[in-house]
């Protein structure tokens, strides 16, 4: 990487994969949904981080909790429905219940037959080592020692405020996410989201008929902003683009008194903010059109790997909880106009995902003898661009977004991850130690 | 009317006397525009929607009954208008629509007709099966789509046309890598 290189059959490679399972998705920070979808005590959703079954709830305190969705008596999976609300989950197969705190408190004539013998706060639910909220996103970790969240997210912070606070109400999902599942490799997805370069040829069709907007991108003008971790973010900026991404005029006031002078500015000259939080979330607020007019809304995914070479979108749709209710059903329409799995724009994302991971399976890609070229090209800005050091905003901020910076950054921290051995370290002995005594 | 290789039109613009009649002019309806769609006339496909056609396909979601309905009525994969189907059409005919380039074959069938209500005021309700197999390029692998369709189709002088369509799909999470065609 640090030549502005990725081998190909990296992407692809089966045993890369069980790799990252164990030093990138085991030790990172991974969204887990929006705090709107579960409002009030009792609501819950479940998601998956991977293979990891998760139920996350909101207890009669109105704290959010998140559970393995797997029973402790004999691992069945607990809750079957995506959302609702309830008191209590009861598993189908010996029904053991849990409050909505994890506490087992039901077992099947529990008392005449388990006596003493059992301790029920020794079966409660397990729970996710890690939960963290940052401004509405909800976040999980498999990793007890993964540093506080808002550190993770660090320079990254800013540019989501744009958007996740400009609002008093902040953003609300609208209904739920589409889900689907595609033949991609989740590296390249993510980094897909830090790459406008592909929009002016892979998305031709859509500014040809104007769902994109005409000209944003095509010199790529705006910033690429490195954030550290791995995370970056792109800004589509252009004099001329509609103030405020074309959101209503009665909301300016509330974004000027929620945002600071530096994020106003980067703001009302920004038509689209995208980017990806490593390790598999991506975002993009933008502007599409909708019934002739251009709509802003933001799409939050989460990549989730499948195997090599399959992964499962999940696309959330949100707007401003403070928007009227005209602009919220408009922005929505332009959201699955482009995104989702109707999406025009991502129809055919989907479509060249597949066609990267249908040809990084064989020898050429793989056999550096035969090497007639097994290397990826990041080298775009390699050399040729500085970072702009008067941007009002943190990070490296290059004044051009047709630059690989930000991928070779998700690269790196993918390499220095999957370089780092715990188990060598004696990190995992003396974790394994400290969970001894609760080994059941 | 002769059957023959290439799609005729429908319907005689009056409504058919008895229940048998509708029927058959129904189910030819359908028939012509699964193969509309399955050889992409785009064109004449719209021509079967009426002006003020509604083309919603709402997100379904996993769930035990006491959590309440799957259908999502608030998102959607499809929430159409004819503006809106025709820009996806004019999208799809430019050069640069890579998911169909090459085009995907695709087969619809639709089944299990059933007349809900109707006729009434020039229109019926008409619930189906559908069933899309598609195939890509050279992959081995076919993708589905599947589930329910529930229309309301207008009788206008020009025969019947689609005013209404609501899909529901069986799956909760699609495996169809996108959705380039219409259900």
């Amino acid at each position: 990487m640090e030549k502005g290189m990725f081998p190909q059959w990296v992407l692809t490679d089966p045993d890369i994969y069980e790799l990252e399972l164990e030093r990138v998705f085991s030790r990172t920070w991974q969204l887990l949904g929006h705090i709107s979808e579960l409002p009030n005590p009792g609501d819950f959703v479940t998601r998956w981080m991977v293979d990891d079954a998760i139920l996350l709830v909101r207890n009669r305190q109105g704290e959010l909790k998140a559970f393995l969705n797997s029973c402790t008596h004999r691992g069945a999976r607990l809750c079957m429905s995506a959302s609702g609300n309830r008191k209590a989950f009861t598993c189908p197969y010996h029904g053991f219940t849990f409050n909505l705190d994890g506490q087992l408190i039901g077992v099947v004539s529990g008392d005449q037959i388990y006596g003493e013998s059992m301790v029920r706060s020794e079966w409660d639910l397990r729970p996710l080592p890690r939960l963290e909220v940052y401004n509405g996103l909800i976040f999980g970790s498999l990793d007890p020692e993964a540093p506080p969240l808002e550190e993770y997210l660090g320079h990254a912070k800013w540019y989501l405020d744009i958007f996740l606070t400009r609002s008093d109400g902040g953003m609300e999902v609208v209904g739920a996410p589409h889900r689907w599942v595609a033949p991609a490799n989740w590296k390249m997805v993510a980094e897909n989201f830090v790459d406008p370069y592909h929009a002016q040829y892979a998305h031709r069709s859509t500014i040809e008929v104007g769902i994109t907007p005409r000209d944003p991108s095509r010199t790529g003008t705006g910033y690429n902003v490195v954030c550290g971790n791995g995370h970056g973010i792109v800004l589509i900026v252009k004099e001329g683009v509609p103030k405020y991404q074309n959101l209503p005029a009665s909301m300016w006031p509330m974004f000027e008194r929620n945002l600071s002078r530096e994020q106003l500015e980067v703001f009302s000259k920004t038509a689209l903010i995208l980017g990806t939080i490593f390790p598999n979330f991506s975002f993009n607020c933008p502007l599409h059109r909708r019934d002739g007019q251009m709509y802003n809304y933001l799409t939050l995914r989460v990549w989730r790997p499948l195997g090599p070479e399959k992964i499962e979108v999940i696309s959330w749709c949100l707007v401003d909880k403070d928007a009227p209710k005209e602009h919220k059903e408009k922005a929505y329409k332009a959201y699955i106009g482009a995104f989702g799995a109707s999406g025009t724009l991502e129809q055919d994302d989907v479509e060249i995902w597949s066609r990267v991971v249908e040809v990084s399976r064989g020898r050429m890609v793989r056999d550096k003898q035969l090497s007639y070229n097994n290397l990826l090209n990041y080298l775009m800005g390699f050399d040729n661009i500085e970072p702009d050091r008067s941007f009002p905003g943190p990070g490296i901020a290059y004044p051009r977004t047709y630059t690989d910076h930000l991928a070779r950054g998700f690269h790196e921290q993918w390499l220095k991850l999957m370089r780092e051995d715990r188990r060598a370290s004696g990190q995992a002995e003396r974790l394994a130690a400290g969970n001894g005594g609760e080994d059941r | 009317m002769m059957e023959s290789g290439t799609v005729g039109s429908t319907g005689s613009g009056s409504v058919p006397v008895s229940g048998m009649e509708l029927y058959y002019e129904i189910q030819r309806f359908y028939a012509r525009e699964a193969w509309l769609l399955d050889r992409k006339q785009y064109d004449e496909w719209l021509d079967l929607l009426t002006e003020d056609v509604v083309y919603r396909m709402p997100v379904r979601i996993s769930r035990e009954p006491e959590d309440g309905q799957e259908v999502i009525e608030e998102m959607g994969y499809f929430e159409e208008n004819r503006e809106s189907l025709e820009l996806r059409i004019r999208r799809l005919k430019t050069s640069s629509a890579w998911t169909e380039i090459p085009a995907q074959r695709t087969r619809r069938f639709i089944s299990n007709l059933f007349l809900e209500s109707g006729p009434t005021g020039g229109e019926v309700e008409v619930s189906s099966a559908f069933l899309l197999l598609r195939s890509r390029a050279e992959d081995e692998q076919v993708e589905q789509i599947f589930g329910e369709r529930k229309d309301v189709l207008r009788l206008t002088e020009s025969g019947w046309k689609l005013s209404r369509r609501t899909i529901i799909p069986d799956q909760t999470v699609l495996t169809v890598k996108n959705l380039s065609m219409f259900l």
